[in-house]
């Protein structure tokens, strides 16, 4: 991976980070809260493949985990995430229409959810409640499905605007 | 086929890494990269707040908006060469209204708090309530101090950084506060489920007369964390025939954590319990009617009432 790119995603990560804990939570929507993080990290795992989307997710779940106001397990979201983006290197590479890249992106956001409290159910994590969990997952989907429109092109411009793909390398097949 | 092998290798060890920094931190290390992290990005956070905050609350103050219509029409030539002024006024009145709010709750409950504003929170679908504030060591703020605004208790403070502290809400799944019933004097627990809109009163008497509408205080436990007298919440729903080994009560807080803005850290409580002096007038709305009707929140008195009835 060039320099250019991992320098991208180290800035669309900590970006979208920032945005997600400082600006969404402002706009009291119901439900989850927007998560442009888990967005963004498809949005690589799509154009980057299993193993950047693996990675993005990692660095991002790693400073969600860190970052105040993080108080949760040290390293859940990370773990959740990896899978996340693996998964979205994975398939996004059959999925070409725009819709079905939507749909996808709301489907792997909302499965963070239940991966959270799958993980967090399993280490005995107090604050996870499964009451929660069909209201949480429903607005995550919708939430990440109206964010994907957005941060999906804009992902993939930048991504192919810092470095154009080299021809010998097809990340589909390798 | 040796790609293939790679990247399960490479996710292999994201996996094993980010399970590795669960289970250390299950056994109680890693708290020290979370102060470290939050010294950097709290003054980070801190100043991305600033400049979106005015923003985001011109977006939140559109909804209610919808019942001026009217005015509306009647002021749409003038929109467009006022719009930032208004923008700006509203923000203002806003912060004016809370600082008073604050100020008037700390006066009656004898408090002395360094004001702060939230700047972050953690997102919803990590089940964890927590928010950063904008004071912290540097302003006096303390581990375990509690935090307050207009309405009542917000929560307390579990991690402290030089101008930042993060302050677990609440209706954070992991937060009991003392609790003690208006008047009656009833005592007990009140535990955070994890929904913004309710907690869980334990009725330490199973015989207690607590009735839908009773309003809590914090009771102050000697020794504990909380200081006396914080307005916590109104009683919605007592479950159980008295009696029963554990008698449960639903709880609406007063606070809307879905709102915070403005919050006050409590770095000195008051001298004497000031019982229940510090709660609001009684006849007022309560935050039990406007919580259930959707129409019911449309009062234009409490900061916190509009927000309530969109959660």
């Amino acid at each position: 991976m060039s320099w250019l790119r991992a320098a991208l995603m180290a800035l669309l990560l900590l970006t979208s980070v920032m945005v997600q804990l400082t600006v969404l939570p402002l706009l009291g929507l119901p439900g989850a809260t927007p998560d442009v993080v888990a967005v963004t990290v498809i949005a690589l795992g799509f154009v980057g493949g299993p193993i950047r989307g693996a990675v993005a997710g990692f660095a991002a779940g790693a400073l969600l985990d860190l970052l105040p106001p993080a108080d949760g397990l040290l390293g859940l979201t990370a773990v959740v995430l990896v899978v996340v983006g693996y998964l979205a290197g994975l398939l996004g590479q059959s999925e070409r229409s725009p819709l079905a890249a939507v749909a996808l992106t709301g489907m792997l956001a909302g499965g963070i959810v239940l991966g959270f409290a799958l993980v967090g159910g399993v280490v005995a994590d107090p604050r996870v409640s499964w009451e929660r969990v069909p209201g949480l997952t429903l607005t995550q989907v919708a939430y990440a499905a109206l964010l994907a429109p957005f941060v999906l092109p804009l992902v993939t411009w930048l991504w192919r605007k810092v470095d154009p793909p080299p021809p010998r390398y097809d990340m589909g097949r390798a | 086929m040796r790609d293939n092998r790679r990247t399960r290798t490479i996710l292999g060890l994201l996996l094993l890494t980010s399970l590795t920094l669960v289970i250390l931190n299950l056994r109680g290390s890693g708290e020290g990269a979370r102060d470290t992290a939050g010294g950097f990005f709290g003054p980070v956070q801190t100043a991305i707040s600033s400049v979106t905050r005015p923003v985001s609350d011109f977006f939140g103050s559109i909804g209610s908006l919808g019942s001026k219509d009217q005015q509306i029409a009647d002021l749409q030539k003038q929109i467009d060469e006022l719009q930032q002024q208004v923008n700006t006024t509203e923000f203002d009145r806003n912060r004016a209204r809370e600082l008073d709010d604050l100020l008037g709750l700390a006066g009656r409950g004898q408090y002395r708090t360094v004001p702060a504003q939230v700047v972050a929170s953690g997102a919803a679908q990590g089940f964890a309530w927590t928010v950063t504030i904008d004071a912290g060591s540097k302003d006096g703020v303390k581990l375990d101090q509690n935090v307050v605004n207009g309405q009542g208790l917000v929560g307390r403070v579990i991690r402290v950084s030089q101008s930042t502290s993060v302050v677990a809400l609440i209706v954070d799944a992991t937060s009991t506060v003392g609790a003690r019933v208006e008047a009656s004097g009833e005592k007990g627990f009140l535990n955070g489920t994890g929904d913004p809109r309710s907690l869980e009163l334990q009725l330490l008497d199973p015989f207690a007369p607590v009735r839908s509408g009773d309003r809590l205080v914090s009771f102050g436990f000697e020794g504990g964390v909380y200081v006396a007298g914080i307005p916590l919440g109104t009683v919605t729903d007592v479950r159980g025939t008295p009696g029963q080994l554990t008698r449960l009560a639903t709880v609406v807080p007063f606070v809307d954590v879905t709102r915070l803005d403005l919050v006050g850290v409590i770095v000195e409580g008051p001298r004497t319990d000031p019982r229940d002096s510090v709660l609001p007038p009684k006849p007022t709305t309560t935050p039990s009617a406007a919580a259930t009707p959707p129409a019911a929140g449309a009062t234009p008195t409490a900061g916190a009432t509009p927000s309530s009835s969109a959660s």
